[in-house]
């Protein structure tokens, strides 16, 4: 236990974590608005929905890691090979929630919309984008577990400096204590996220959506 | 007088399962401005199918709807829906709910709000402008839907069974508050129920419907003074002629949902509750 303690309070341990925060930071907020926008884009435009559709499902279905490989023919083993496996394997489960949420406003609602006359594109930003809004949060919850997840595969194999990298690291010179507390940061770090950020947020918008 | 909304030999049928349903067949009537006419009938007669198109929600497979003479082909903001579900939008406060159809029409902020505020207050709802609709309970929410299509100042006034769903004291409320913001408004309502105490205490006529497919079977004339009470004898004579023609209407639909033949209700004997069609005794 004291030995986990040491290592946390370590300097490697904070420049790691540093550095692979940074990176989640840009590559989220890429997944966020790349995602959001081709997920309104396909739910608007069914032309672009019959043709590129199940390329967003395909993209979502290879993991993360599967990525590392071609971003790394794109980019060396450097950081921007990294943020763009967490585009790939994250931006897809943007797409597809955002997607189906617009096209699941609760056919009331749009009955009431119409009548109000509310039409084009008054309809879609007041009505169809708030209505798709809990899905919409439902799907970055998801992205966020799916980048992280991307981010480490992405730091183990390219050995950009991070908590991947680290922990490759660590396994190598056989320090198995770093190695455990190093996976119980990732691990804390990916549930510390998702329950007091995503969760809370989930919560409030289902409450007030009328969804619990 | 012209007639404010004329419905001429409507039918509607619907494709379901290779065959065709006939929904309603050669509706026929006219509404004069400002009346308060009820649609009453058994489930599935179709009365929520016409409010669907007289709103424009929908087509009629034949016939015609028109009002003030312009024929009716999608939803238009002089005619506006009060549904069973009061369909408010859940992200937006009261206030934000009311000034809704301000908004789609235009209207500058501040006049907006200000009219908003003002239906509001005429539906006793001040002290909730902020509140979100989960907040609310049923009979407010619905409140908040007739406040945000009156706001936007309808020349009809469409209801789906708008109390059904609320307990008989809510019910009783806000029928009294709907007599009396019609009074000050002085719109053309067309109010769909199956209850019959409701239409009767209510309506300047009554369109009773048979069931599927519908027609219209009688119309009532009301012709009593409002505020109406319920132990008028006018009233309760007129409740159990309806009462009888209808449980003829509510006997056939019984009888092809559950195989059998359910016995009417005698005109003359206490009628039990479950076949009074909310006439709760």
């Amino acid at each position: 236990m004291a030995v986990l303690g040491a290592n946390f309070a370590s300097g490697e341990f904070r420049t790691a974590l540093a550095g692979s925060l940074r990176r989640m930071a840009i590559g989220y907020s890429l997944v966020m608005g790349l995602g959001v926008l081709g997920g309104l884009a396909l739910g608007r435009f069914r032309v672009l929905d019959e043709c590129l559709g199940s390329v967003a499902v395909a993209f979502h279905a290879i993991p993360g890691a599967a990525w590392v490989p071609l971003a790394m023919l794109w980019f060396g083993a450097t950081e921007q090979a990294v943020i763009v496996t967490i585009l790939l394997g994250a931006t897809g489960i943007v797409i597809v929630e955002t997607n189906a949420g617009i096209r699941h406003v609760p056919p009331l609602l749009v009955r009431a919309a119409r009548t109000m006359g509310a039409r084009g594109i008054k309809f879609f930003w007041h009505v169809v984008v708030p209505a798709a809004i809990p899905q919409i949060v439902n799907g970055l919850r998801l992205a966020w577990a799916f980048g992280w997840r991307a981010l480490m595969a992405g730091e183990l194999i390219t050995a950009v400096p991070g908590l991947g990298q680290l922990l490759s690291g660590v396994a190598k010179v056989g320090r198995l204590d770093a190695l455990v507390a190093l996976m119980l940061l990732m691990a804390v770090i990916g549930m510390a996220v998702d329950g007091l950020i995503f969760q809370q947020l989930e919560q409030r918008v289902r409450l007030r959506w009328g969804l619990a | 007088m012209a007639a404010h909304v004329e419905v001429q030999h409507v039918c509607r049928r619907f494709a379901h399962n290779s065959a065709t349903v006939e929904v309603l067949q050669d509706i026929t009537f006219a509404i004069a401005k400002g009346e308060f006419v009820c649609l009453l009938g058994p489930s599935g007669c179709g009365k929520s199918t016409l409010v669907n198109l007289i709103a424009g929600l929908d087509q009629p497979s034949s016939g015609a709807i028109r009002i003030d003479g312009r024929l009716v082909e999608r939803p238009g903001t002089d005619r506006l829906v009060v549904f069973q579900e009061a369909a408010l939008f859940p992200w937006l406060t009261v206030l934000g709910n009311v000034e809704f159809g301000l908004k789609m029409a235009g209207v500058p902020s501040a006049e907006r709000r200000e009219r908003a505020l003002q239906f509001i207050k005429l539906v006793h709802l001040s002290k909730f402008t902020h509140a979100y609709p989960f907040q609310l309970s049923g009979g407010m929410k619905q409140r908040v839907a007739i406040a945000r299509v009156l706001a936007m100042h309808p020349a009809i006034l469409l209801m789906d069974e708008p109390f059904g769903a609320l307990d008989a004291q809510t019910r009783g409320l806000l029928q009294d508050e709907l007599l009396e913001l019609w009074r000050q408004m002085q719109i053309t309502i067309v109010f769909v129920t199956h209850n019959v105490r409701e239409a009767t205490g209510l309506a300047d006529r009554v369109l009773e419907m048979t069931a599927r497919p519908g027609r219209i079977k009688h119309v009532y004339a009301v012709g009593l003074p409002r505020p109406r009470l319920a132990t008028d004898p006018h009233l309760v004579a007129l409740q159990r002629r309806i009462l009888s023609s209808l449980g003829e209407e509510v006997a056939k639909v019984s009888t092809e949902e559950y195989g059998e033949t359910v016995p009417l209700p005698s005109d003359l004997a206490p009628v039990p509750v479950d076949r009074t069609l909310g006439m709760h005794i």
